[in-house]
């Protein structure tokens, strides 16, 4: 395998992984902050993906629609999130974690359908806005723009989430009750109120990457659950809890399946998952977690 | 103790009334089956993906069977007694469909069963009709085994077959300079029969022919890229693609900026140039790729075609009649006309009279061989270009080619049965 | 205590006799929704002694599942092996399958449990996928057919039946043994046990293994009774649609999680023919219920029972 081919299997991986990283950021944040681990996660990108088809024809598909309709995606599903944190998701904090994967499982029932019932169930496709459409030369052919953009912006997210967890105040009260949840309410911080911004935060970013997936998929019924085990396997491997450990994770696996399917592709499937399983057995913490937190 | 034994009792009567009201809520079909009364309906059982990646296509073919049925009620019905479609969603998961099917026939009652478009699907179905001695009637499933290994009295098909299209294409190949061959198909029983009758025959017409390479997407996939790269890594000069219904609206918008379309040659089947996928991509559906499809709302022009695609674009109210609307009226009609030919509907009977069938169809007539129980029925093949005319792209170069001349011979699939 | 234990006794009895002579009474389509619920209420009771009695969450219990079944497939149609002999391996096929796997599940807690079974079963459901040489990949195995005594409606209801009732016996003796008491104890309090020296993770693993086999056999009795098995059989969905089932009957009753079973398996089928949103309906049940009787439809019966017993008792 020369160099180009090389390099070009890395692009395309890296795009995939920037996507992931999005989605895998919010449910590692979820779950480390609440101890929820979101099975409607998937079906709140499959959300994002869908509004995302919505608003660019309501803002029309130039550069500026695109743009607004970003912006809309994303604060609907910090909405959302928020919203089902506060109505539904506080109600089983104190429980059995069993009732919590309960609760988010049957989410996934509910949200599936209602996508059906909006959109019903042809496919919604979504063109690349003008302003990037097409590729740049790189040796061996050329790398989409819009992938390039997707990378990009996958960085910020991670540069962004990463100075606000470490340098503002927010970040701080985040980081404190991802710690030790009561003696951060002992202290007197508005603990719900921060676990309601940390479900919209997560919502945020699932929305911000559901937008930009959008142009390079299909908003399909049955995505939801497809893109929620990859997102639990990024989030394990990384280590529940970690964002340095999410972004290494979805490198990892979005390299992964793009080599895999040059080198190996009767085994990509279940190559995936014995290394989701073998990383459990050997340190279920995952690369970058915490052990003992369960 | 004591409250565990009581709830115990709740728990076991709460079963039991379950199961009461269970047997009382039957609801129809259950007793007696009215067989030749006048007035009751013919039911029959309507399969397909209606949600998931197929979706594209099963609309408009459910709505090709509901205008079949429409037209044949207005004129009278069947008999004097009027068709009635049960419609089931299989969700193009072979066990979904086995349990459909086994409830079309079991609790519905229907009499015949037909639709399913994965081919997966439809060899699925086509064992719970056999076990059932149902007729199946298969209008989109293409693959061959359904009609020659795994063949069998019970199982029709109104569609062509993997054999059939893999062979049209390779021989449509036969004329060109082109030398490395690229494939792509989704992992599953219709990739990969079609792949394989695709490199057989094309080996055949093209003995310099090299295949450089397979993909085999899983199906269901969405994510394109890596493949897209590979394929342009090993700089073949055609690429036969199969990706079809979401997966290919996904590859394609991948695949533009890579400037795939344009850089190789593209081959397609699984009816990926057809109106109902041309519409949804608009200005992303590549230009200039050959491809297959059942039917063009603008091809033939002939009187039946274009009073049937009237009919159609006034009962849906919709802007043009995709490719897949035509499989569900063609297999309607031909059930329809087995049923009267019969002048019964015993399935034995139907059975008989389906066998040999040749009925007129908006495209042309199209019989039903009655050894293996596949009709003769080509596709039209046309090259892709954006027109200012159409909102989405249109076939030009169009040309019909039929079954005959690919399809297996009776006589190998007599030695096919036989050896198993 | 006479009174109620009688009648407990004479409820069972009552329900012997529907059950026995159903076949007479329901014909044709009910009878296999019986047989259907007969086979989900097992592999729901099995995947409860994890669960219920061993506080135990699996999410890949579908895996075992499909193992039974693939077993009897394979065997039959692709080896040529008699029924019998196919239908006795399953059940050990199922049980070294859930060993392996449940030797490293049981070390974990909590959710890495819960995910690591998640990743299992869709391993296994990814060797049935792939290996098609061996399973036919997701064309499945079709024709799988029981020796004729089986193959009739009725014949398959009493079999199942039959199997059916010797398993949830078999499972009552071992909620009730002392292994089934220590398991209680290790869901209760994993530490103390541990303490009073009992080897948790051997217990876990005997409980992991036996619920494993329960759901092989269940899968072993489907295979027949549907004709065909797919890849499907293993995904990690199809174990949701158990966890459902125990949950809605409710996790902290032995036969709940039948009752589970027979619901969710009665509103599937009715359900369906009068609307598309099944998966909505489902949904919004499983909320309600998490939000409102986590101990599911029998806790249900229970707080109102329990309402009712301390209403009726003079102040």
């Amino acid at each position: 395998m020369d160099l180009s081919i090389a390099l070009n299997q890395c692009l395309s991986g890296l795009t995939r992984a920037g996507i992931l990283f999005m989605l895998a950021s919010g449910l590692t944040l979820i779950f480390g902050v609440a101890r929820v681990i979101n099975f409607a996660h998937g079906s709140l990108y499959m959300l994002a993906v869908y509004l995302s088809y919505t608003f660019l024809r309501l803002f029309g598909p130039g550069g500026v629609g695109f743009w607004l309709s970003l912006g809309a995606v994303a604060a609907s599903l910090a909405l959302i999130g928020g919203a089902l944190e506060t109505g539904l998701i506080r109600r089983v904090y104190g429980r059995d974690p069993l009732q919590q994967l309960l609760l988010t499982f049957a989410l996934v029932y509910i949200i599936g359908d209602v996508v059906k019932f909006v959109w019903g169930i042809t496919p919604k496709s979504v063109s690349r806005p003008p302003f990037l459409e097409g590729g740049i030369p790189v040796p061996g052919g050329s790398f989409p723009v819009y992938n390039v953009f997707v990378i990009a912006l996958a960085a910020a997210v991670g540069a962004g989430l990463w100075l606000m967890l470490a340098r503002s105040r927010l970040g701080w009260l985040i980081r404190a009750v991802a710690a030790d949840i009561e003696i951060t309410d002992a202290l007197g911080v508005n603990v719900p109120r921060l676990l309601t911004l940390v479900f919209m935060l997560g919502g945020l970013l699932v929305g911000v990457g559901g937008a930009a997936a959008a142009p390079l998929t299909a908003g399909a019924l049955g995505m939801d659950v497809e893109i929620v085990i990859l997102c639990f396997i990024v989030v394990i491997i990384g280590g529940a809890g970690s964002l340095l450990g999410a972004a290494v994770a979805a490198l990892l696996v979005g390299l992964l399946e793009s080599f895999g399917i040059l080198l190996l592709p009767q085994f990509a499937v279940v190559f995936i998952y014995a290394l989701m399983a073998g990383v459990m057995i050997v340190r279920p913490w995952g690369l970058f977690g915490v052990p003992g937190r369960s | 103790m004591k409250r565990g034994l009581l709830s115990r009792v709740r728990v076991l009567g709460l079963g039991v009334l379950l199961l009461a009201g269970g047997l009382l809520a039957g609801g129809p079909g259950r007793g007696l089956r009215d067989a030749e009364a006048a007035s009751q309906p013919i039911k029959i059982g309507l399969l397909y993906g209606i949600t998931g990646f197929a979706a594209i296509y099963t609309k408009p073919a459910i709505h090709g069977h509901e205008l079949a049925q429409a037209e044949i009620n207005a004129a009278g019905g069947v008999l004097g007694r009027p068709i009635q479609y049960v419609l089931r969603d299989d969700k193009s998961s072979p066990e979904v469909a086995v349990r459909m099917a086994n409830e079309l026939l079991l609790r519905e009652k229907v009499d015949f069963l037909t639709g399913t478009l994965a081919s997966s699907v439809s060899l699925a179905v086509s064992e719970v009709a056999r076990k059932n001695k149902a007729l199946f009637l298969v209008t989109i499933g293409k693959t061959e085994a359904l009609t020659s290994d795994k063949g069998h009295r019970y199982a029709f098909r109104v569609a062509s077959n993997t054999l059939i299209e893999g062979r049209q294409f390779a021989e449509l190949e036969k004329g060109t300079p082109a030398t490395r061959y690229y494939t792509i198909a989704n992992d599953y029983e219709y990739g990969r029969k079609m792949i394989e009758a695709f490199v057989d025959h094309l080996k055949k017409v093209k003995p310099r022919a090299q295949i450089v390479g397979q993909a085999w997407p899983k199906l269901g996939e969405t994510e394109y890229t890596p493949y897209i790269t590979a394929i342009q890594a090993a700089k073949p000069d055609v690429v036969m693609n199969l990706v079809y219904g979401d997966m290919f609206i996904a590859f394609a918008k991948q695949a533009k900026p890579y400037g795939f379309f344009e850089k190789t040659r593209v081959i397609t089947g699984a009816e990926v140039v057809s109106t109902e996928m041309a519409a949804p991509l608009g200005k992303d559906m590549p230009e200039g790729i050959l491809g297959n499809s059942y039917d063009l709302f603008y091809w033939p022009d002939t009187p039946e075609h274009k009073q049937f695609v009237k009919a159609y674009l006034d009962k849906t109210g919709e802007s043009f009649v995709p490719g897949w609307a035509i499989q569900g009226y063609i297999g309607t009609y031909f059930l329809a006309e087995a049923i009267k030919k019969a002048g019964t509907t015993d399935t034995e009977k139907v059975i008989d009279a389906l066998e040999g069938l040749t009925i007129k169809t908006p495209i042309g007539p199209i019989t039903m061989r009655p050894y293996d129980h596949q009709a003769n029925r080509g596709q039209v093949f046309g090259v892709t270009t954006h027109s200012a005319d159409h909102p989405f792209a249109i076939l030009k170069d169009v040309r019909y080619i039929p079954a005959d001349g690919f399809w297996r011979d009776v006589e190998e699939i007599k030695a096919l049965r036989g050896a198993k | 205590m006479n009174g109620s234990a009688s009648r407990c006794r004479r409820a069972w009895w009552l329900l012997a006799a529907v059950l026995a002579a159903l076949p007479l009474a329901a014909p044709g389509f009910h009878l296999r929704l019986a047989t259907e619920i007969a086979i989900m209420a097992l592999f729901a009771m099995g995947f409860n002694l994890l669960l219920g009695y061993g506080g135990m969450l699996s999410f890949g219990h579908a895996g075992y599942y499909a193992v039974g079944a693939y077993t009897v497939a394979i065997l039959t149609r692709k080896a040529g092996l008699p029924f019998a002999s196919a239908f006795l391996a399953a059940p050990a096929a199922t049980a070294l399958v859930a060993w392996v796997t449940g030797f490293f599940c049981v070390r974990l807690r909590g959710y890495y449990f819960s995910i690591l079974t998640l990743a299992f079963g869709q391993l296994i459901w990814g060797v049935i996928f792939k290996w098609t040489a061996l399973t036919n990949g997701d064309d499945g195995i079709v024709g799988i057919e029981a020796p004729a005594l089986l193959a009739s409606p009725a014949g398959a209801y009493y079999f199942t039946l039959l199997l059916t009732g010797a398993c949830v016996a078999l499972l009552w003796m071992i909620v009730q043994s002392p292994f089934g008491r220590t398991l209680l104890a290790i869901r209760e309090n994993t530490e103390r046990t541990q303490f009073i020296g009992v080897n948790v993770n051997r217990l876990r693993l005997c409980a992991f293994v036996l619920s494993a086999t329960f759901a092989g056999v269940a899968g072993a009795l489907f295979a027949p009774f549907d004709g065909s098995v797919f890849p499907s059989f293993a995904f990690w969905t199809r174990s949701g649609d158990v966890v459902m089932m125990a949950i809605l009957g409710g996790m902290h009753s032995f036969l709940g999680p039948a009752l589970g079973a027979a619901i969710m398996l009665f509103l599937d089928h009715t359900i369906t023919a009068y609307t598309e949103y099944w998966p909505f309906v489902l949904g919004t049940v499983l909320l309600c219920l998490v939000l409102f009787s986590p101990a599911g439809v029998t806790g249900l019966a229970r707080t109102v029972a329990a309402r009712r017993r301390a209403a009726d008792r003079p102040a």
